[in-house]
Formats: structure tokens, C-alpha cells, sequence
């Protein structure tokens, strides 16, 4: 029967559920992005991590932005160990003291990264376990001979069929713009050719559009040809059955950063430590690749031919991934969203 | 009469029903009053300059001297008109007829109606999408008349929002109007009819003269509607054709400007209430007079 007793002890279990950390030294807690990505991520990472070093993974389903504000929310008593950030978000949170800074000697795997991987790990931001490759995807059934640069997107016998991506809502069309202004003249301190540039392309006819679900309709129903966007969503739309590719231009494709960091003010750092390490081994950074086509950052990444050519793999073509300063974007964001917006508004 | 036993009294006889409301006004204030309340404090919230926080309207400001933000508020009052005009239309004819028919004719077109509105809103949006795309009914359907072109588009135009948004909000119109003609009857028409008033004057000079409340209610509840509707703009518009709902949207989540999205959503509110105080005034003055 439900007396009050019960309930009374309900209540407690229920209290001491919501003030969870009894941290045990074998639990972690990290966030993952939900859905077939945080699948591919316990393949790859956390069930192996478990089963090597006898520990629990407690993995909570948050996108950036969320973590970032259960991170804020959460400073003076932090609930994860690791978190995953897309979009550059880590380097707000590193700026605002929500990440602990990582030294090269802690991770057994640093030697094998990219040197632009670990740049800014003394500052709190943590590797990247991967990066997203922004380059040209196109239609190889209506775009020939491939597109080879960024200044194709120009080309007037595709004019009406190309796509573009709201800069103002979508961190690859961020990207993609400050791609195009760095190769049509511009800087990160001065990105009116980049919108000169864009501009020429609505005037001839370019769609914009804000969400990746778009993309993958404008290009099934024939209306898109060539659009500026990431090497992963190729990979989606070409297992969707589409004639699509994506290509590396001349100029550099530009690298979206997906990092694992360290949460400030955690007692087990030492085996957060561990899981960071275990992230960016050259297994899962080439499993990322088989499995959604994101470029390793491990140079030791084995890849079989097939994935190697549709992500950006080997350290020549690595070299060749253009990044941006975050913090320069984090700063002016704001103000060239409202530029985009008065741009593309008709 | 003295107060406080007035009130007391007032207490005693109302104790069920104001019981009865409790909870729902409970529920407004939680998730409305509160809300809407701390959005007008963030509209009003300028940083001072040295860190700390005072109060201002340069948020306002930013808005009103702006070309881009005018033009969006432009865009979306003109195609709230355009809706409504539309919907009422379309609409009235509909009610009219559906008020005439036999009662099992009438369920039959009310289940029609209102159909759609059982299916998510985004769901008909992307229904929307694939009829109103290239290569799409639509388009197709008008090449073929030879009323446009392969590069005409309907997907990322104006004509292509208001033909989704009349179809979205047409039931609201149609089923306001409806309820006031079936109290009119039809009887007031034969007479006009009987006393030799053609078809179309009778409805002219009889019927809309006395459905003019729903009609107006009808116009209100479609326009407010259409002036803060987000999803079907946004997703058959498209980034090139902003509205103010969505501009609302991109200053929260583009932006991360809460300050600037909760001035506009102020006006959004403002330009809401603008339209419907004035009717319910002008409601109550009637009913007043119609009671003496």
C-alpha cells in the first residue's frame, strides 16, 4: 500500500538519484551528439574504453550548445568529466575556465596527431579527435569536368543550380563563407569580399538554404549542383543513393574542429585523461572515417583506398586543411551574421 | 455596501468556481505571465558599459532605425494581409455553403476542414515542400497551363508562403465564420429573396452585414495567427525571405542575442494587441447596446 513511509522513502531514493555524485574513481560521465553518431561512438570508444580499463561510461546525450550551458550552469560543481563540442564552442568554454588545460606528456597518443590537432591543448581546448573537411560537394551527373577550385562556384554554366548554406545558422556555412572571402581576397579581419563575392553568386541565381536536410533535397530533386558543405554529409547523400562527391579545392577545404576536452574541477582527471587519450588513437580516428567519412587527425590512421578517398587522409592533403582562428569567430560572429542576413535578405 | 464584506461574500458564492479555475490560471501564469513578463525585462536590459546591467531601449532603437529589420516587419504584415484577404475568400463562400447544406453534408465538409489541422503543422510544411518544389504538382501543374516557365520557382517565394499559410489557417476562418451564419438561419436570406432581392444582394445587404463578427473575428484570429507563424514561413520562404518570428528565432539561436530577440518579440506582441484590443472593444460596446 502507499502509506506516507513509503512514500517518505520514495522521496529520498529519488533525492539521492538527483544528487548523483558519489563519484566513484571508475565512472565517467561525457556527453555524445545522440542517434547514429553516438552509436558509432560506443563502437569505437566508450565500450572499448570500458572493457579495457574496468571501468563505467555514463554517456548523456547533449549537443554543444546544450553542454556548453549545463557546463555554465554547473561551474561550481561540475557533473561531467569529458565532454565533445562541435562548432568551436570549446573555445568558449576554455576562455571562460570550464576546461582544464591538457599537457602533451598526459596523452600517450599526442606524437601521432596532427600538429594543428593539438594546438591549443596548454589552453584548455581539447584535441580533435576528428575534423569535419568543408570542401565542394557537386553532382557528378551535371558538374563536369569536377570543380577543381573554390572560384567554380562562379561558373556561369551552373549559376542557377548552386547551393549555399546560411552562414548565419549553420557553422559550416560560417565556414564556407570565410573559405570563399579568403580565396576571393579577403581576411579573417575583413570579410566584404567573401560577401562581394557571394553576392555575385545570389545575382546569378544561387539558392540559399539553413538546414542539411535541404541540401539533401535540393540535390535529390535536381536543383542543386554544387554547394559548398562538409565531406561527412557527401557521404550521407551518396548512401542516399545521390550522384554526389565531395571534392578538396586547390585552395584548401577548411577543417570544422570536433574535440574531446577536460571538465575543470573534476576529482578523476586521471582517468578522463585516459578516456581523451583512448579518443584519439589511430583505431578510432580511422573508424570515424569508415564509419561517417570525418577526417583523422591521427597520422597513423590506417585506412582501406575506398574511405581514404573520400576523406581527407595522408599528411600532404592534411596540409592543404585551412582553419580559422575560434576566437576571432567566437568575437565577430554576431556582427557578420547581421552583414550575412542584410546580404542574402531580398 | 461595505467592501470587505463584499468581498467575502464574493468569496463564499464564487468558492466552486474560482476552485475550478485554479489550476488553469496556476498553469497561465507559469508558463505565460511569467515568461512574457521576464521578456520584457530582457528587452529592456542594456549593458551600462562598465559590466553591469541598466535599463534602456537601445534594443528598440536598434530596430527602428534599421532598413533590414523594417523591411522584415514590412514583409510580414503585408503577407498577414494578403493571408487573411485570402482566407476570408476562400472561407466565406465555403461557410456559407456549408451552413446550408443538410446537417450530414455539413459534418461531412466540417471533417474536411478540419482534417488537417489532426496533422503537425511541420508536417504539412514539408507536404508543402515536395508539392510547391521544382519538379513538384504544383509547379508542374502550372508549366503545363503554360502560366510559368521551368525556372519559375514557387519554393522560396512569397506567393509560395502565402499559399501554404492560407491553406494552414483557412480552417480558423472558415469554422468562425460558419458558426456565425448558422445562428443567422437561413430565413432572413428567403426573405430578402421572397422580396425580390436577387441571389447576390441578398447575400450582400442581408448575410455578410449580419456575419460581420465572425467575419471580423475570423480576419483577427487568421491574422494574428499568420503574423507570429514561424515554421511554414521559414521552411517555404526560406533564409532570403525572413519574417519576423523567424528573425526572432536567428537572434536566439545565430546570435545568441536574447536582449534583441525579446525587443522584437515585444513589438511582435505590441502589433498583436494593437489589432485585437480595439475589437473586443468595439465587441463589448455592441453587446452592451444589443443587451439595452
Amino acid at each position: 500500500m502507499f502509506t506516507r513511509r513509503t512514500f517518505t522513502a520514495a522521496l529520498a531514493a529519488g533525492a539521492a538519484l538527483m544528487a548523483v555524485p558519489a563519484v566513484a574513481a571508475d565512472t565517467l560521465v561525457i556527453n555524445s551528439f545522440g542517434g547514429s553518431y553516438e552509436k558509432t561512438h560506443r563502437d569505437l570508444v566508450i565500450t572499448p574504453f570500458e572493457e579495457k580499463y574496468g571501468v563505467t561510461v555514463k554517456v548523456v546525450t547533449a549537443y554543444s550548445a546544450d553542454t556548453l550551458a549545463q557546463l555554465r550552469a554547473q561551474k561550481e560543481n561540475p557533473q561531467f568529466d569529458v565532454v565533445h563540442f562541435s562548432g568551436g564552442l570549446e573555445t568558449v568554454a576554455a576562455a571562460e575556465g570550464l576546461l582544464a588545460p591538457i599537457k602533451p606528456e598526459a596523452l600517450a597518443n599526442y606524437g601521432q596527431m596532427y600538429p594543428f590537432a593539438v594546438a591549443d591543448i596548454g589552453k584548455g581546448v581539447g584535441p580533435m579527435y576528428k575534423v569535419a573537411a568543408i570542401g565542394l560537394l557537386y553532382n557528378t551527373e551535371q558538374v563536369s569536368p569536377a570543380p577543381t577550385s573554390w572560384m567554380d562556384l562562379a561558373n556561369p554554366a551552373y549559376a542557377k543550380n548552386v547551393l549555399l548554406t546560411d552562414a548565419a545558422a549553420n557553422t559550416y556555412g560560417m565556414l564556407g563563407l570565410l573559405m570563399m572571402n579568403q580565396v576571393a581576397g579577403g581576411s579573417i579581419d575583413d570579410i566584404q569580399p567573401g560577401l562581394d563575392f557571394v553576392s555575385k553568386l545570389l545575382k546569378a541565381g544561387a539558392t540559399v538554404v539553413s538546414k542539411s536536410p535541404e541540401i539533401q533535397q535540393n540535390f535529390a530533386q535536381g536543383s542543386a549542383w554544387i554547394a559548398p558543405y562538409a565531406q561527412d554529409y557527401a557521404f550521407t547523400l551518396t548512401k542516399a543513393g545521390l550522384p554526389v562527391k565531395f571534392v578538396q579545392p586547390k585552395e584548401g577545404a577548411v577543417f570544422a574542429p570536433i574535440t574531446v576536452n577536460l571538465v575543470a574541477g573534476r576529482p578523476n582527471n586521471d582517468l578522463a585523461l585516459k578516456f581523451i587519450d583512448f579518443s584519439i588513437r589511430a583505431e578510432a580516428s580511422a573508424g570515424w572515417a569508415e564509419a561517417l567519412r570525418y577526417s583523422p587527425t591521427n597520422k597513423e590512421a590506417k585506412l582501406a583506398d575506398d574511405v581514404a578517398s573520400q576523406v581527407i587522409y595522408g599528411e600532404a592533403a592534411a596540409k592543404n586543411l585551412v582553419g580559422f582562428d575560434p576566437i576571432k569567430i567566437g568575437d565577430d560572429r554576431a556582427k557578420w551574421n547581421e552583414a550575412w542576413k542584410r546580404l542574402v535578405a531580398q | 455596501m461595505n467592501g470587505s464584506r463584499n468581498a467575502t461574500s464574493v468569496l463564499r458564492h464564487h468558492r466552486e468556481p474560482l476552485l475550478l479555475l485554479s489550476p488553469g490560471v496556476a498553469v497561465l501564469v507559469l508558463a505565460f505571465f511569467l515568461p512574457v513578463m521576464q521578456m520584457l525585462v530582457l528587452s529592456v536590459q542594456v549593458d551600462d558599459g562598465a559590466g553591469g546591467i541598466a535599463f534602456g531601449w537601445r534594443h528598440f532603437a536598434k530596430f527602428f532605425v534599421d532598413d533590414y529589420y523594417l523591411g522584415v516587419s514590412a514583409r510580414t504584415f503585408r503577407l498577414a494581409a494578403l493571408i487573411t484577404f485570402i482566407c476570408f475568400l476562400l472561407g466565406f463562400p465555403l461557410a456559407w455553403v456549408m451552413a446550408r447544406v443538410p446537417a450530414r453534408w455539413r459534418m461531412f465538409l466540417i471533417l474536411l476542414v478540419v482534417l488537417p489541422l489532426m496533422t503537425s503543422v511541420v508536417i504539412r510544411t514539408f507536404g508543402w515542400l515536395v508539392v510547391l518544389g521544382s519538379g513538384g504538382l504544383l509547379s508542374d501543374f502550372l508549366e503545363l497551363l503554360g502560366i510559368t516557365d521551368r525556372t519559375t520557382k514557387l519554393m522560396h517565394t512569397e506567393s509560395g508562403i502565402v499559399i501554404a499559410m492560407v491553406q494552414v489557417l483557412l480552417p480558423f476562418m472558415t469554422l468562425t465564420i460558419l458558426g456565425v451564419l448558422q445562428r443567422i438561419g437561413a430565413e432572413l436570406e428567403q426573405a430578402a429573396r421572397t422580396m425580390g432581392a436577387g441571389f447576390w444582394r441578398a447575400i450582400a445587404t442581408v448575410t455578410l452585414p449580419l456575419s460581420l463578427p465572425g467575419i471580423v473575428s475570423g480576419c483577427l484570429i487568421v491574422f494574428a495567427l499568420s503574423i507570429s507563424s514561424f515554421i511554414t514561413p521559414t521552411l517555404v520562404g526560406g533564409v532570403r525571405l525572413p519574417v519576423l518570428a523567424g528573425s526572432i528565432y536567428s537572434s536566439v539561436t545565430g546570435s545568441f542575442d536574447w536582449h534583441f530577440a525579446a525587443a522584437q518579440s515585444v513589438l511582435l506582441l505590441v502589433a498583436t494587441l494593437a489589432v485585437i484590443l480595439p475589437y473586443a472593444m468595439l465587441m463589448r460596446r455592441r453587446d452592451a447596446k444589443a443587451a439595452r
